[in-house]
């Protein structure tokens, strides 16, 4: 019987596949400045794919962000905080607008993909006034993108006819997982204080 | 009591279904649009795919006022939709590019491969009706190689004298060799539940238990907005005679259709006339029992403009001979003389109709008059009248009618979708 061996620069070619996936992946840095959190994703972007398929189509684009962060313990909730922005894409100038549904509203013109995304970042940033310094903190944003068409409601358009309740559109709506439609992004970091970020010797 | 319970519910219903549907997903408040193209202008708006063609004037004519306004994603999305239910397209893309003028865009509904759907679910009709109940129709239909086939199942208590529940079949070929012919055969079985009233008054030979129905029938598209349609109908009913007895209502069958629309809903209004003509004829030559002619003729004319719908409708119809229950006209239900029971009027069904009728919608909002008359001899010829109101939305309506007599007032109460 002739035993198989896993010669050596296999395992060598693994590891460094690995260490390679971890210098390159996803990771949010988180920083301080004036009393608040502030967040960035320089490997996230979310201007791709489908949804700047859609931009580039003259459509708006909402996205919804949420920030959660854990203090003390990973079990213990100090935040959540969700947002809503509207992303469009200037035909003519090529440059992206974006729109922080809020009250009043904010709107940053004329920026390109990365401004455009870093911008949203920089408004979901968190004031931290109060929170100790040495307090261990945890912090995940979710983005993701929603549908703009109405097309997801049961009866919405298109599902009513002249003919009456088309049951097929409302069963394929139903039967659709909703999470794996929507474009999203998920990444998170900690444990880190606030002395560690004010060091700046923690980053990610 | 119950009535009074119905109406109550209507009441409390009327405002929450007559709200305001929302309009689109994300719409502009003080701070502006929140789509910066909106600042770009339509340069103009055009249509390509398979059976562009067939695009209606009225809708056509809507595109074209797009040209030369702001770019409004919500409005033209909605035009890609109506374009998907005008065609009956599987998908409808609209694309925006650059226009030749600068700040100008070129707007291209792209209408979809027609990919075939092999399987189809419809909830046809449906109508909770406070006189005759709940009545419903739905079918399944599986198409295979531009072969539609159908099943479906009913149980209808408000268009004839009886209600009538049963399975309904049918293969439809929209294209025999050309656009302009289709065939289509149908086959029903239905169980037959009578009214006191009926009962009392029919002859014991008019009452049947069971009927079974099959037509093959042929359409012809003569000119665009005219469509012929004819073929046979066999009808065998089982009667409810002590000794069981089958009898057949063969009949001939052919129907004249006229459709046209002009304008479009914004400024201008959109118009749109349908008419039809039917007459069957039951005759010793296809071996019926009962031998008789029934024509029917019914018109509606239709008015839209922004929220405001108008729609006057007129029926008529004769028989001469004696023709089987099923065949006879009934007035007093979710679609005529609404507010009067068809039971009250002539439980039997009549062999002379004339009805007229207005509708008036404004924002979901409906106000109807009903006029019409059912009878056999001209002595018993009565116009009766009634008046209604409730919503009107997607195909959905609710109601509340009242028939116009002196006395008790004793309203109706439907609701239901696509009756």
């Amino acid at each position: 019987m002739r035993m198989r061996t896993i010669k050596p620069w296999w395992v060598i070619a693994a590891f460094l596949s690995g260490l390679a996936f971890a210098m390159w992946a996803e990771e949010l840095v988180l920083s301080t400045q004036e009393g608040r959190l502030e967040f960035a994703a320089p490997r996230v972007h979310f201007l791709v794919g489908k949804p700047l398929e859609r931009l580039r189509n003259a459509s708006e684009v909402p996205f919804v962000f949420k920030i959660t962060l854990w203090s003390g313990t990973r079990t213990h909730v100090l935040r959540e905080v969700p947002a809503r922005f509207v992303v469009s894409y200037d035909l003519w100038e090529e440059k992206f607008s974006v729109t922080k549904l809020v009250t009043p509203r904010r709107t940053a013109r004329h920026l390109t993909d990365n401004a455009a995304e870093a911008w949203c970042l920089q408004e979901m940033s968190q004031d931290v006034t109060g929170i100790s310094a040495n307090e261990p903190l945890w912090a995940r944003l979710e983005i993701r993108a929603e549908d703009s068409k109405e097309s997801g409601l049961p009866f919405g358009r298109g599902n009513i006819t002249d003919s009456g309740i088309n049951l097929t559109s409302l069963i394929e709506i139903f039967s659709r997982p909703a999470a794996t439609t929507q474009p999203h992004w998920t990444i998170e970091t900690g444990p880190v204080t606030l002395d560690e970020l004010r060091r700046g010797r923690r980053r990610g | 009591m119950r009535t009074l319970f119905l109406t109550g519910i209507f009441v409390i219903a009327l405002p929450i279904c007559c709200a305001p549907f929302p309009d689109g997903p994300l719409d502009n408040d003080e701070a502006g649009p929140t789509n910066v193209n909106t600042r770009l202008i339509v340069e103009s708006v055009q249509v390509s795919g398979q059976g562009s063609a067939k695009l209606s004037d009225p809708l056509r004519s809507e595109l074209s006022e797009f040209a030369g306004k702001n770019f409004d994603q919500p409005l033209l999305e909605r035009l890609a939709d109506r374009i998907k239910q005008e065609l009956h397209a599987p998908d409808v893309r609209m694309h925006v590019v650059k226009g030749d003028m600068p700040d100008h865009v070129i707007v291209n509904f792209e209408i979809g491969v027609e990919r075939e759907k092999r399987f189809d679910l419809d909830l046809a009709r449906f109508l909770y009706h406070s006189k005759q109940g709940w009545s419903g129709q739905g079918h399944a239909t599986v198409n295979i190689h531009e072969n539609a086939f159908s099943f479906g199942m009913i149980s209808d208590g408000d268009r004839l004298s009886q209600r009538y529940a049963g399975i309904q079949a049918g293969f439809e070929r929209r294209h025999v060799g050309t656009d302009r012919l289709q065939l289509r055969f149908d086959f029903a079985s239905y169980h037959e539940q009578w009214n006191e009233a009926t009962l009392l008054e029919a002859a014991p030979g008019d009452i049947y238990r069971t009927r079974t129905q099959f037509s093959p029938t042929a359409t012809i598209v003569i000119l665009e907005p005219l469509v012929v349609s004819f073929g046979v109908d066999f009808a065998r009913y089982r009667l409810s005679l002590p000794v069981a007895n089958t009898e057949s209502s063969n009949a001939v069958v052919s129907t004249l259709r006229y459709h046209q629309r002009w304008g479009s809903a914004g400024d201008e209004g959109e118009q749109d006339i349908r008419a039809s003509y039917s007459v069957r004829a039951g005759t010793h030559f296809l071996e019926s029992d009962p031998v008789f002619a029934r024509h029917e003729t019914e018109a509606r004319y239709r008015f839209r403009r922004r929220h405001q719908d108008l729609s006057i409708g007129f029926l008529a119809g004769k028989i001469s001979g004696l023709a089987p229950l099923f065949e006879r006209f009934v007035l007093g239900n979710a679609e005529t003389l609404r507010g009067w029971n068809k039971f009250d009027l002539d439980p039997l069904g009549a062999s002379r109709v004339v009805h007229g009728s207005i509708d008036y919608v404004y924002r979901g909002f409906l106000v109807f008059y009903d006029t019409g008359a059912v009878w056999d001899r001209p002595e018993d010829r009565e116009q009766k009248q009634s008046l209604g109101l409730g919503c009107k939305k997607s195909g959905f309506q609710l109601a509340v009618a009242f028939p116009v007599r002196t006395g008790v007032v004793s309203p109706v109460f439907y609701a239901g979708m696509n009756f």
